[in-house]
Parts: C-alpha cells; sequence; structure tokens
C-alpha cells in the first residue's frame, strides 16, 4: 500500500494556479524528497494532504485513508512538522510533547524524546516562547515523533538548524526509516535530500518535473563537466567540432567547454594541446544545484552559461 | 477526549497571560469598588446598590469577554501553533469547542470571583440581600459566557487577528455602547414606513429592547428579583425568556464561527 497517493490534485486560489493536475505516488517504507523552488506549490500540496486546505479538485490519501474524511484516525497515525509552526509561548516543551501524546492517545515518555532530538533537560523545562530557531525546530520534530508515526511529513525541516542540527536530524530520519516509517520531506537544500532520499520529485509551477532516484535523475542530465583550460595563447580556431563536447568559449587566456562523457574531456584536452601550450587544468563536475536549476529553469542553457562567463573572469 | 485536552491546554496557556488577569482584576476594583463606595455613602437600598453594582458590571465584563476570547482562534493562526495542533489528531470542531470551553472557564472563574466579591461587599456594608446572589452571579456568568461566544465565534470566523479586533470593537459598540441608538433608529424608521403606530409597543420591538446579551441578563435580573417569576404569562416579564436568549448567544455565534472556520485555508 502507498504511503502518499495523490491523483490528479489541482488547486486554484482566485486566478492563481498553485497546483496543477499533479499525480504522486510515495511507498511505503521509502525516504522521498520534494524539492522545488519556492511557489512550485510544495507547501500547497503539503497543506492539501495535512487538511488545512481544501483541494480544488483530485483527491489525496496517505496510508490508505482520505485527507479529509479519516483525518482523526490518519493523524493519530502519522507524525507532522509543519511549515511555519508556531509554538505556545507560555507552555513549557516537555508541556508541548506531553500535549501531543495526550491528543494522540500514545505512550510515549516525553524526556525520552526530548532526549532523541537534543532539547537538554534544562530547556525542556522552560517557556517555548524563550527557544531559540534551533531549539523550537527540535522541539517541533519530538512533537511529531510522538506514537512512533507510520508516516513523518516534515515540511522544510532544515530551516533554522545549524550544521550540526541538520547532521543529526539526517541520522533522525534514517532511524525513523529504519524502523519501518515512510519518511516525506519537503526542502529547497539539494545535499540534506541527496544524503537521506531514497527518491526525489522536483515540483515546477505545480506539476511534477521529475521523480526518480537521485543517481537516475544525475544519469538522465547531460550535464557532463566543465573543463577550463589555461593556455599561454588563445588559439585561432576554437576546437568546437567534438563530439559531446558543448559550449565552447575562448577568452582571456582560458578555454571552456563542457564534456559530457568522460572520454570527452581527454580529446577535448588533446585538441587544445594541438595548437597551444596548455599550462593548468580545471575541471569542475555539475553539481546538483545545477541539475535542480536544469529541472526547474525555463532555459537551461542560459543557467549553464553563467558559471562560465564568471570562470573567464578568473586568472 | 481531544476537546478536553484542548481546552485544558488552553486554560494552561492562556490563564498564564498576565494581561489577562490584569483587565480581570481592574474590572473587578472597579465593580466591587464602585459599588462600595457607593454602598457606603449613600442610603441606597441593597436593592438599589445590587443593581447599580449589576448595570456596571453589564458594562465591564463584555470588554473583558470579549478581550478574553477574540485571539482564541485567530491568534494561534498568527502564530502558526493551530498548524501544530491540526496536524495532530484534533480537528477543527474539537479545536473550536475546545477553545471555546477553556476560555469559558477562564471567564466563569472571573466571573464568579468579581460577583461573589461584589456581592460580598454589598452583603457586609449595607446587610441582609444573601437571596440575590444567585441571580446576580447567575445572570452575569450567562452573560459573560454569551460574550466569549461571540468572541470565539468572531475569532474562528477571522483571518487575521487585526480582524478580529476590529469585528469584537464593532460587536461590543453594538450590542452595548450604542444599542439605544440602533433601538431608537429601528423604530423610527419602522414609524415612517407605517410599519408601527407612533407610540405602541409590539412584540418586536420589545424584543428589541432585550436582543443583546447584556440586555437580556438584565432583563433576567429584574424578573427574578421582582418575582422570581421563572414562567411568566408575559415572557418579557420571566426569567425564561431571557435566559432562552442567552442561550441562543451561546450556540448561534461559535455555530456560525465553526462553518467560516470549517471552510477556512489554514495556510
Amino acid at each position: 500500500m502507498a504511503a502518499i497517493e495523490i491523483r490528479d490534485l489541482t488547486k486554484r486560489f482566485g486566478d492563481v494556479t498553485a497546483v496543477d493536475g499533479l499525480d504522486l505516488t510515495v511507498e511505503s517504507g521509502e525516504v522521498f524528497g520534494f524539492l522545488g523552488p519556492n511557489g512550485a506549490g510544495k507547501s500547497t500540496t503539503i497543506n492539501v494532504l495535512l487538511d488545512f486546505v481544501a483541494p480544488t479538485t483530485g483527491s489525496a490519501s496517505m496510508l490508505g485513508l482520505d485527507v479529509a474524511d479519516d483525518r482523526t484516525e490518519l493523524h493519530r497515525r502519522i507524525g507532522v512538522v509543519p511549515e511555519n509552526y508556531g509554538l505556545y509561548d507560555r507552555l513549557s516543551g516537555r508541556r508541548h510533547v506531553e500535549l501531543a501524546v495526550d491528543l494522540k492517545d500514545a505512550s510515549d515518555d516525553p524526556d525520552a524524546l526530548l532526549d532523541r532530538v537534543g532539547l537538554s533537560p534544562a530547556d525542556r523545562d522552560r517557556p517555548a516562547g524563550e527557544y531559540s530557531t534551533g531549539m523550537s525546530q527540535r522541539l517541533a520534530l519530538a512533537v511529531a515523533l510522538v506514537g512512533s508515526p507510520e508516516l513523518l511529513i516534515l515540511d522544510e525541516p532544515t530551516g533554522g538548524l545549524d550544521p550540526n542540527g541538520a547532521r543529526e536530524l539526517r541520522e533522525l530520519i534514517v532511524a525513523e526509516n529504519d524502523r519501518g516509517a515512510t519518511v516525506f520531506f519537503s526542502s529547497h537544500i539539494l545535499e540534506q535530500v541527496e544524503a537521506v532520499a531514497d527518491r526525489v520529485g522536483i515540483l515546477q509551477d505545480g506539476r511534477l518535473a521529475a521523480v526518480d532516484s537521485i543517481e537516475h535523475l544525475r544519469q538522465n542530465l547531460d550535464g557532463g563537466a566543465r573543463v577550463s583550460l589555461r593556455v599561454d595563447r588563445e588559439p585561432e580556431r576554437v576546437p568546437s567540432d567534438l563530439p559531446n563536447v558543448r559550449d565552447v568559449d575562448v577568452g582571456d587566456g582560458v578555454v571552456e567547454g563542457t564534456c559530457l562523457e568522460p572520454d570527452a574531456k581527454l580529446a577535448f584536452i588533446d585538441r587544445v594541446r594541438e595548437a597551444a601550450t596548455v599550462t593548468d587544468v580545471r575541471i569542475e563536475e555539475s553539481s546538483l544545484e545545477d541539475m535542480f536549476a536544469s529541472y526547474t529553469a525555463e532555459d537551461v542553457d542560459a543557467e549553464r552559461a553563467e558559471p562560465a562567463a564568471s570562470a573567464e573572469g578568473q586568472p | 477526549m481531544s476537546v478536553r485536552t484542548v481546552a485544558r491546554k488552553d486554560l494552561a496557556d492562556a490563564g498564564r497571560s498576565k494581561s489577562l488577569w490584569a483587565v480581570t482584576l481592574l474590572v473587578l476594583f472597579v465593580t466591587a469598588g464602585i459599588t462600595a463606595l457607593v454602598g457606603t455613602t449613600s442610603d441606597e437600598s441593597t436593592v438599589q446598590v445590587f443593581q447599580l453594582a449589576f448595570q456596571l458590571a453589564v458594562l465591564t465584563l463584555p470588554i473583558v469577554a470579549l478581550v478574553l476570547a477574540k485571539g482564541a482562534i485567530t491568534g494561534e493562526r498568527e502564530s502558526g501553533s493551530l498548524r501544530v495542533l491540526l496536524s495532530l489528531p484534533p480537528s477543527r470542531y474539537d479545536v473550536l469547542l475546545g477553545k471555546f470551553l477553556g476560555r469559558t472557564a477562564l471567564m466563569l472563574v472571573a466571573t464568579l470571583v468579581g460577583g461573589v466579591a461584589t456581592a460580598m461587599v454589598v452583603v457586609t456594608t449595607l446587610g441582609g440581600g444573601v437571596e440575590l446572589l444567585v441571580p446576580f452571579v447567575g445572570s452575569l456568568g450567562l452573560m459573560t459566557v454569551a460574550f466569549v461566544a461571540v468572541g470565539v465565534g468572531i475569532s474562528a470566523a477571522s483571518a487575521t487577528d487585526g480582524r478580529a479586533n476590529a469585528f469584537a470593537v464593532g460587536a461590543y459598540m453594538l450590542l452595548v455602547a450604542l444599542w439605544n441608538l440602533v433601538q431608537a433608529g429601528i423604530r423610527a424608521g419602522a414609524t415612517e414606513l407605517g410599519l408601527v403606530e407612533a407610540g405602541s409597543q409590539p412584540a418586536w420591538l420589545e424584543f428589541l429592547g432585550v436582543f443583546p446579551p447584556n440586555r437580556a441578563a438584565v432583563a433576567a435580573y429584574e424578573s427574578a428579583v421582582a418575582g422570581g417569576r421563572v414562567f411568566a404569562a408575559d415572557p418579557f416579564a420571566s426569567v425564561w425568556f431571557p435566559v432562552a436568549i442567552l442561550f441562543a448567544w451561546i450556540v448561534v455565534p461559535v455555530a456560525f464561527g465553526y462553518l467560516r472556520f470549517r471552510d477556512a485555508d489554514i495556510a
């Protein structure tokens, strides 16, 4: 049974279409990263899943339960860190967790959960209004973990966490996944997703631009590597006839080209050496950011041209 | 189950608000203090001093109730804690009802303390009048719950705190401060249109006179004190009718607020 099943989901706010005919299935037991730039419709999709907003058309279910009709049973079995969540300023951290334990009919020990997320014993007795963003985030996670949920939904969970906190969060996600929980989390930070997600979905303009494992996404992309060669004199003829080498530029004593295959790098270097002496070599593999940009940008080539232009200015 | 937990949480949270208690103490001080002053310095009878204290209370307690209730939902909506609460099992119905019960409990405690304190002042300074205590506190209690319902209903129907504030002020102005004008305006309009003969008092105009919760509370108190007629031939002279109006004021605003809240986008 799928952990999340979204069918032909559309949500319009007035004239604005936030989600446009989205179909998405998240399998039980996987860690799914939900990526997309701001305004792509990630939050709206999650808001529909949590029954915060009603879909214009289409349907969504989690754990086989309708997100609206079966919400009480469903919300007992999921754990959520919503986006833009708030805490009760006058209640202590421990009281927050106790409240969630009560509401979920769970039997967790609040202190054990707060230990797991790393909120110190002194801090848990302070009112949440005094918490830093990072402490609030840890508390929100503890609340989400109440009742050993079958499905964890984390909306931008790394916001407000320092690098150490972000690493602990990744470990927590892995541990929850090992326990058997499905984890669905949204992010705009690619390295967070890359580190733990089995599969990612990239949302763009309310539609799914891609769904696949990180490796497959990378393979399917002809991102290639940007090879920059410093030369003693610029060749008169630009070596642009090689297969699998694109976007060749010459300027400021540097010859650059994007090589789509490993072989092409050597061929490109050899060709340049025929015309000039190469004094230095720099190779930049296409990053996840490029991959992300290539899925989400309207004009892929325009995106790729920018790093090339900046590389020319380097000594 | 969820409703009770939400109500308890709300009691614990709102009960820690210092500004709330400051306002309550201020109102208590003004009501009980002025009553004490009148009771000790004038030669009014016990019943008259109680009457004065009641008039003071129906002017001030609605403000306290509205201030206490107007942020019940919008406050959580703006802080984002509503998103946490609704991602847990409670439904919007549970949240609204729990909030209403929590704020009602707080308001009843404040009203009970204030009402009993005021009544004690009258009884100790003037002697007698203990039998007035139940209608005094009972009418005020029902009225404050009605205003909590209005405030919670407004809060549930409003998207922001600012809007809830505006509606709460509007509700107070309309129902408490300016109702005489509203009533006079409607009467004048109805006379102009020939619906009412000048000088006559049809039942519906009389109904307008006891329509706001504060007026209904006064009517209930006066009927109870005058003769204790729970079911008189004339509904306007009996206790049940204004009490029924007060119960309607408790149910209708919360129900209206729920319908708006149920369909709202919590984004």
